[in-house]
């Protein structure tokens, strides 16, 4: 019987074999060494993580990731690949924390890294390091400063502010209720007097110190020329704060302390919100797979160094590994392999490489290690030309205005004007002097102040980008959200978009005489078993497509691999081959012609070759592969028109193809043979007609298509550039999502235009009572949490009636 | 009403440590990873039944 190994849980290969390599064996020994044999019992593999099998690796050294703390110890901030549990965190930590020296070691689950700090030699971290890659986790170096991005300290402050906001709000309240209630009466002036004071002690610093994200956004609202919602919000807690501090001194009746420091409360709650769903979505697209890309292995001398890829020079030895990114555009100059260059051109089968041909940066190296030297540094390699291209398009895309600051442009003045006339009609008409009159001024600003209107948009977003990730969809904008309802042209990319953009086989056929020949059931199943058997360990597209089309037993059979050809073995006294035509000793060059010609089998490329073939003793065979078009592209093409859409084909591969998948799902519009420029040309006259338009694309080519799309959507197995500019990451291969994010966001859209109704006609109430005087404290606060909670009841409508 | 010059001054120091506490746990990053720690404490105890081994 064949078992799963009992350290990496993959296949063992061999009969009655405990572990599948002498490594995993190894590990096991050294985590039963140490007493942590529990971490087996307690551990759940998750399919989708690489598994933790340990790879013979040259010693790596992180010397260039290594900071020095301030007390001598030394730290460094590595990812982990293949952290599947909880059980794994506490294993790695656990061994780590036994060794000598070591300070701090505590992963993030949430960002996939490590955190070592230890005391010592600065070298003794790649010992560490070693330990955990020989029980199977790779650790990669990254700078611990990429992390340190704006938004996160963006997010840190806002929290701050809100918990500062929070002790404000629940302090001022225990004197305001106290206010609230007693009338001077009975508890004197004095003591009324001592409860203003304290709550002006409490509320000012409060204030100064949380109100600083509206203040801050305000000044640059006044900059950019347009008043947003902040401005208002600014206004109000200025003049509340101001006129409730001169009453104060004054020893008058009334102070507002409690509305300011509760408005600011309310409004710093919606940012909290708004940007901890954002928060999640990006986190889960996938950023590090940005960071996995950002070194590279270089030769030094006798040893391997780890540099981040901005210090990759021209003319340094860079080494791939197969199954690695290559960091760098540069030549070959030692070993035969082929990449995956499917994210640069759009190309969906591999490129064969060997030595002195040009790789590029982001391409994947797919079959054995290679020995490339750099030929460009890396701002000038190619992928960071695409990157540049699509930045500027994306700086110079157009500000879209949302539907919140749209009605604050109106909102904003007129809230400030009838403030004004307030003011004016208890001065200058009733004359009651300035004071009364700005208080009652001050009135009219903090009821009509936008709190419940600051919620209505945030909320909605939440509760909708949330819904969102459950189904697998990343919304990382609230602004995607918006603009996906105003979408007229819906642009498709063809290969990873509407195709799979993987091979899969669609027929085999026996050769005689140079005719193919069709075969039964039973003679198709026994030829994709052995072919099956052969292509089990490759990691070719075409090797993988085979294995994944047949699901029963497989033979077992030692498997020699020529690189770039095939496989061959031995079966039955046989041999067996598996691999292109010449490698087969096959002419099949007819066959293929003939298929072309008929089409009813489907070549992708019209010189690339998506077929292969196989010999097995005097047997022929070969094997036909399409770019299968997704499940439900044909349904979700037709419910795209009929929602009165227009659909545009926009792909790189040649005429043939793109016609064909065109022809199949109905679509009018396509264009072949573009290049990443191109395509954007082909978008501009679009976007030229006054349209708006979601992009749909996963490749690197794409990247700058997507920067200009008024939403863009990509999906999580697309380049990580690709990833990063898009509004919308799909995760799975279903087309299905973009239907559902179009009715989904209508359903928002809508119920966000209600809550911003609710909270106007709330205003419409309330205003005439503060321009008449009416509002006390009491009051203001009562309108104020009465009409943010009759937002958040309505939003929380969203869940209702919709499946998703 | 004297007793409110006590107790005021009472309420004001327990909710600023309250404060104090929240902004050093957010300072020590114990906010950046949620998830973490709430599967981390279902293991701190087998390692401390390890150790005793």
């Amino acid at each position: 019987m064949i078992r799963a190994c009992s350290h990496c849980g993959e296949d063992t290969k061999k009969i009655e074999e405990e572990f599948c390599c002498l490594g995993c064996s190894a590990a096991y020994k050294i985590i039963n060494k140490l007493g942590f044999e529990n971490y087996y019992k307690l551990r759940e593999i998750d399919p989708k993580i690489r598994k933790i099998k340990p790879e013979i690796e040259e010693e790596i050294d992180v010397a260039e990731f290594v900071f020095d703390q301030k007390d001598g110890s030394h730290s460094v901030s590595l990812m982990v690949q293949g952290l599947h549990c909880a059980a794994c965190v506490w294993l790695i930590e656990s061994i780590l924390k036994k060794q000598q020296n070591v300070i701090t070691a505590r992963i993030n689950l949430f960002r996939k890294t490590l955190f070592l700090r230890w005391k010592g030699d600065a070298k003794d971290g790649n010992k560490l390091i070693h330990i955990i890659s020989e029980i199977g986790y790779k650790l990669l170096p990254f700078d611990e400063e990429i992390l340190n991005t704006s938004e996160k300290k963006y997010n840190d402050s806002i929290l701050r502010a809100l918990a500062v906001a929070g002790f404000g709000v629940g302090n001022v309240m225990l004197f305001s209720f106290a206010l609230w209630f007693y009338d001077v009466g009975k508890m004197g002036i004095e003591t009324r007097n001592l409860m203003h004071f304290f709550s002006s002690l409490i509320a000012l610093p409060v204030i100064v110190f949380s109100s600083r994200p509206f203040f801050s956004s305000a000044f640059k609202s006044i900059k950019a020329g347009y008043p947003n919602m902040d401005l208002a919000i600014a206004i109000a807690i200025f003049l509340a704060c101001a006129v409730s501090l001169l009453e104060t001194f004054r020893g008058a009746e009334n102070v507002y302390f409690d509305s300011a420091v509760m408005l600011i409360f309310f409004l710093l709650i919606g940012r909290y919100l708004d940007l901890k769903a954002r928060k999640k979505a990006f986190a889960i697209a996938s950023e590090f797979t940005l960071l996995a890309a950002s070194f590279g292995r270089v030769e030094d001398g006798k040893k391997i160094k780890i540099l981040p890829s901005k210090q990759l020079q021209e003319g340094m030895i860079l080494l791939v590994g197969a199954g690695e990114k290559i960091a760098a555009d540069g030549v070959v100059i030692d070993g035969e392999s082929e990449i995956d260059m499917s994210l640069i051109s759009g190309e969906t089968l591999p490129k064969k490489i060997q030595k002195n041909h040009e790789v590029f940066a982001g391409t994947i190296n797919l079959i054995s290690p290679l020995r490339i030297r750099i030929t460009k540094s890396t701002q000038n390699s190619l992928l960071s030309k695409i990157i540049s291209l699509s930045d500027g398009i994306g700086s110079a895309k157009n500000h879209y205005v949302r539907v919140a600051d749209r009605l604050s442009k109106i909102y904003t003045p007129a809230v400030h004007l009838l403030a004004f006339l307030t003011f004016c009609l208890w001065c200058f008409y009733f004359k009651i002097g300035w004071e009364g009159s700005l208080m009652n001024a001050t009135a009219v600003l903090i009821i009509t102040c936008p709190c419940a209107l600051a919620l209505a948009v945030p909320i909605i977003q939440t509760i909708a980008i949330s819904n969102f990730i459950k189904k697998g969809i990343l919304v990382k904008s609230g602004e995607a959200l918006e603009k996906l309802n105003e979408i007229d042209v819906i642009v498709f990319d063809k290969t990873g978009s509407l195709t799979i953009g993987k091979p899969r086989l669609c027929d085999v056929f026996l050769l005689r005489n140079e005719e193919k020949i069709s075969l039964t059931k039973e003679q198709k199943n026994f030829y994709l078993k052995l072919a099956a058997s052969l292509a089990k360990k490759s990691r070719h597209p075409i090797s993988r497509a085979i294995s994944a089309s047949y699901l029963g037993d497989l033979e077992e059979l030692q498997v020699e691999e020529s690189q770039g050809l095939g496989l061959s073995s031995i079966f039955e006294n046989k041999i067996l081959k598996l691999g292109r035509e010449t490698f087969c000793t096959i002419a099949g060059g007819n066959i293929l012609r003939q298929a072309q010609h008929e089409n009813n089998v489907t070549l992708l490329n019209d010189d690339s070759q998506l077929n292969c073939f196989m010999k097995f003793g005097e047997d022929e065979l070969v094997f036909f592969f399409e770019d299968e078009i997704k499940t439900d592209a044909k349904l979700v093409i037709e419910r795209l028109k009929q929602m009165d859409k227009k659909i545009i084909l926009l792909s790189g591969d040649v005429e043939k193809t793109v016609e064909r998948v065109a022809k199949k799902l109905a679509i009018a519009e396509f264009y072949f043979e573009q290049t990443p420029v191109s395509k954007v040309e082909i978008l501009e006259k679009v976007k030229a007609k006054n349209k708006k338009f979601i992009m749909i694309g996963d490749g690197l080519n794409d990247a700058p298509s997507l920067a200009l799309a008024d939403v863009s959507i990509s999906f999580a197995q697309a380049a990580d550039i690709s990833q990063n500019i898009a509004d919308v990451v799909i995760q799975g291969q279903k087309l299905q999502p973009i239907i559902d994010l179009i009715n989904f966001s209508q359903r928002a859209i809508s119920l966000m235009k209600q809550n911003l109704l609710i909270a106007l006609l709330y205003n419409l109430v309330a205003v005439p009572f503060a321009i008449a005087g009416f509002v006390v404290p009491l009051i203001a606060a009562i309108a104020m949490s009465s009409s943010s909670l009759l937002v958040l009841f309505n939003s929380l409508r969203m869940n209702k009636g919709v499946n998703l | 009403m004297s007793v409110l010059l006590f107790l005021i001054p009472i309420t004001l120091a327990l909710s600023l440590l309250g404060l104090g506490c929240f902004l050093w746990a957010l300072k020590s990053k114990q906010y950046d990873d949620l998830e973490g720690a709430a599967s981390r404490i279902l293991f701190d105890d087998q390692d401390k039944n390890s150790d005793k081994k």
